[in-house]
């Protein structure tokens, strides 16, 4: 565990900071847009739904458009991108030798409950993504690239409303 | 020249090879700044591990001074970047869920794929949970959509919404950051004395605090050009402009040029591709209000030397197009007073003048050539196809000067 080792395991924050910094000005440089994480589920909620229910999803005023447009959603800019958030994820986790199965959880909570409240989390991120037009990466910090209001006033919820509520949580982390 | 792909620069074909590339270096130091783990990220939240604050911040802010900095050298057009829009009741709300998901989750989207990927379960079923949360958004939507769209208020950048100016902003949130990173580390010091700032021990932090401030400092006087890499209008100037009413043009002008081609005039529709098909005036541009600030009009808003003179049905469209073109820097921009139907009703209601004022008669005179050519060209041929070469037979003959 992370709070047992001498020293640290990964690098420098700030460090570390400047270098998504120079990720995020070379994606709005070629791409004219900044990183982002949730868009990607949006296509893959989107393809799957309509492998289910082909009709319904093409009449959704939520999955019909992204469905009528010119690329098929798997092959969405955002999706690619996510999969390369993947494979590099993966390759920091081989080359610093990070890669092992386990549940990530604080030391008073069970395996069970971590679960749970991870995919509780998960389901509420996925529903705040869309109401805030993106997640921390592409409304908050791409946002905040950009100086959009939008992107800052969702930055500035989403730290705001974790620590109001982190305390009646406490039991998960600490 | 920037952003590269928008711009045509690089095809179209590299956009997902870049894609990809970026969300490689995005995710490779995503998790080896420790993202990939849950407890790390939530440590942020019951000050144990401010490292998301660190490199979350730091990130922002370096982003920012590039854009600052690209926009400044002329490299990005920022009409071509997406900037987040604001939809104020929706980015709140949303917001609040998301640090509800990530103090219950331990994750977000970005990070929890690459801790899936290291093998994290947690972030497996966090993915899974994502998955799901936007799947029951869309079933519900039709009950959401109204909200979802609430407090629109467009492409809307900070420093305008805060009224302040976008050198002030930056240097404000570097301000704000330096300041957050300090009093964090003092407090993760007491919180975790053991383990607490075990990623950024050891280092000397004066000179990068140094060059933050100075870079701060310098941003206070760089413009930031928000619409286009043209020159933008300040907004007073422009009221003043409005309030004046020097950028009519009077439709005997834009007859005149219509009559003599030699006249040294630009003539803009910015109504819809619709409209113009059904009827433009001969010679003009067809530039549909909502593309008025395409790079690609961009030579035919800014002739050398020439009037450009836009023009709709009334004048409300055309104002606002002048508006939008003269924020953009565009010089030498009018509006035909009165529009389309101010220019017939002249054409149609010509009166010969009582009074033997030299000028009135000559008016007179004038819009009765201009009517009867309207008559046998454009006017009559209302449906006909708008083409830039309506040979008006009668005035061929004044073409020579040009």
């Amino acid at each position: 565990m992370i709070m047992e080792q001498p020293k640290s395991q990964y690098i420098n924050p700030y460090l570390a900071g400047v270098l998504l910094g120079l990720v995020l000005i070379m994606a709005i440089f070629i791409a004219g847009r900044g990183l982002g994480a949730s868009g990607a589920f949006k296509d893959l909620a989107t393809v799957t739904v309509s492998a289910v229910a082909p009709e319904h999803a093409a009449e959704s005023t939520f999955w019909g458009p992204i469905l009528s447009g010119e690329t098929h959603p798997l092959k969405s800019w955002l999706s690619i991108e996510v999969l390369g958030v993947l494979i590099g994820g993966l390759l920091s986790g081989i080359l610093s030798g990070r890669m092992k199965f386990k549940v990530e959880r604080g030391p008073r909570v069970k395996a069970g409950t971590r679960l749970g409240f991870a995919l509780l989390g998960g389901m509420l991120f996925g529903i705040g993504a869309q109401l805030g037009r993106g997640c921390t990466s592409g409304a908050a910090l791409s946002g905040m690239a950009v100086m959009s209001t939008g992107g800052i006033i969702t930055m500035m919820t989403i730290f705001g409303s974790g620590y109001a509520v982190a305390y009646f949580f406490r039991r998960l982390w600490i | 020249m920037g952003p590269l792909i928008p711009q045509g620069i690089i095809g179209m074909e590299w956009d997902l090879v870049f894609a990809l590339l970026i969300g490689i270096a995005f995710g490779y130091v995503l998790e080896s700044a420790g993202f990939s783990s849950s407890r790390k990220l939530a440590g942020v939240f019951y000050g144990y591990d401010f490292t998301v604050l660190r490199v979350f911040f730091t990130a922002g802010v370096t982003a920012m001074i590039g854009v600052f900095a690209m926009n400044y050298l002329g490299w990005i057009d920022m009409s071509l970047v997406y900037v987040n829009p604001t939809f104020l009741w929706p980015a709140i709300v949303g917001g609040v869920v998301m640090g509800f998901g990530f103090v219950l989750g331990g994750y977000c989207p970005g990070t929890s794929v690459t801790a899936a990927a290291i093998g994290k379960i947690d972030a497996m079923v966090f993915l899974i949970g994502i998955f799901l949360g936007i799947t029951l958004y869309g079933e519900a939507f039709p009950l959401i959509e109204e909200f979802s769209v609430s407090g629109n208020l467009g492409r809307l950048f900070i420093f305008d919404f805060l009224g302040i100016s976008a050198g002030w902003f930056a240097f404000l949130l570097i301000a704000i950051a330096l300041i957050a990173f300090g009093v964090t580390a003092m407090i993760e010091e007491r919180v975790n004395p053991e383990n607490g700032l075990a990623d950024t021990k050891g280092t000397s932090y004066f000179l990068p605090v140094t060059i933050a401030l100075v870079v701060g400092v310098v941003l206070i006087f760089t413009p930031f050009k928000s619409i286009t890499s043209l020159k933008e209008v300040d907004k007073q100037q422009l009221q003043d402009e409005i309030l004046a009413g020097t950028h009519y043009v009077h439709p005997d002008e834009v007859a005149f040029k219509l009559l003599n081609d030699y006249h040294p005039a630009t003539l803009v529709d910015v109504r819809s591709r619709a409209d113009a098909a059904e009827f433009s005036l001969p010679g003009s541009v067809n530039i549909p209000i909502e593309q008025i600030t395409r790079k690609q009009w961009r030579n035919v808003l800014s002739p050398k030397g020439e009037k450009v003179i836009l023009y709709s049905n009334g004048i409300a469209l055309a104002q606002k197009a002048w508006i939008v073109a003269r924020r953009m820097g565009y010089e030498n921009i009018y509006v035909m007073e009165g529009g389309l139907n101010g220019l017939f009703d002249i054409m149609e209601n010509n009166t010969m003048p009582n009074s033997l004022k030299m000028e009135a008669e000559f008016a007179y005179r004038f819009r009765d050539r201009a009517k009867k050519v309207f008559r046998e060209g454009a006017l009559e041929a209302k449906k006909a196809e708008p083409s830039p070469k309506i040979d008006f037979s009668e005035t061929a003959a004044a073409r020579g000067g040009c």
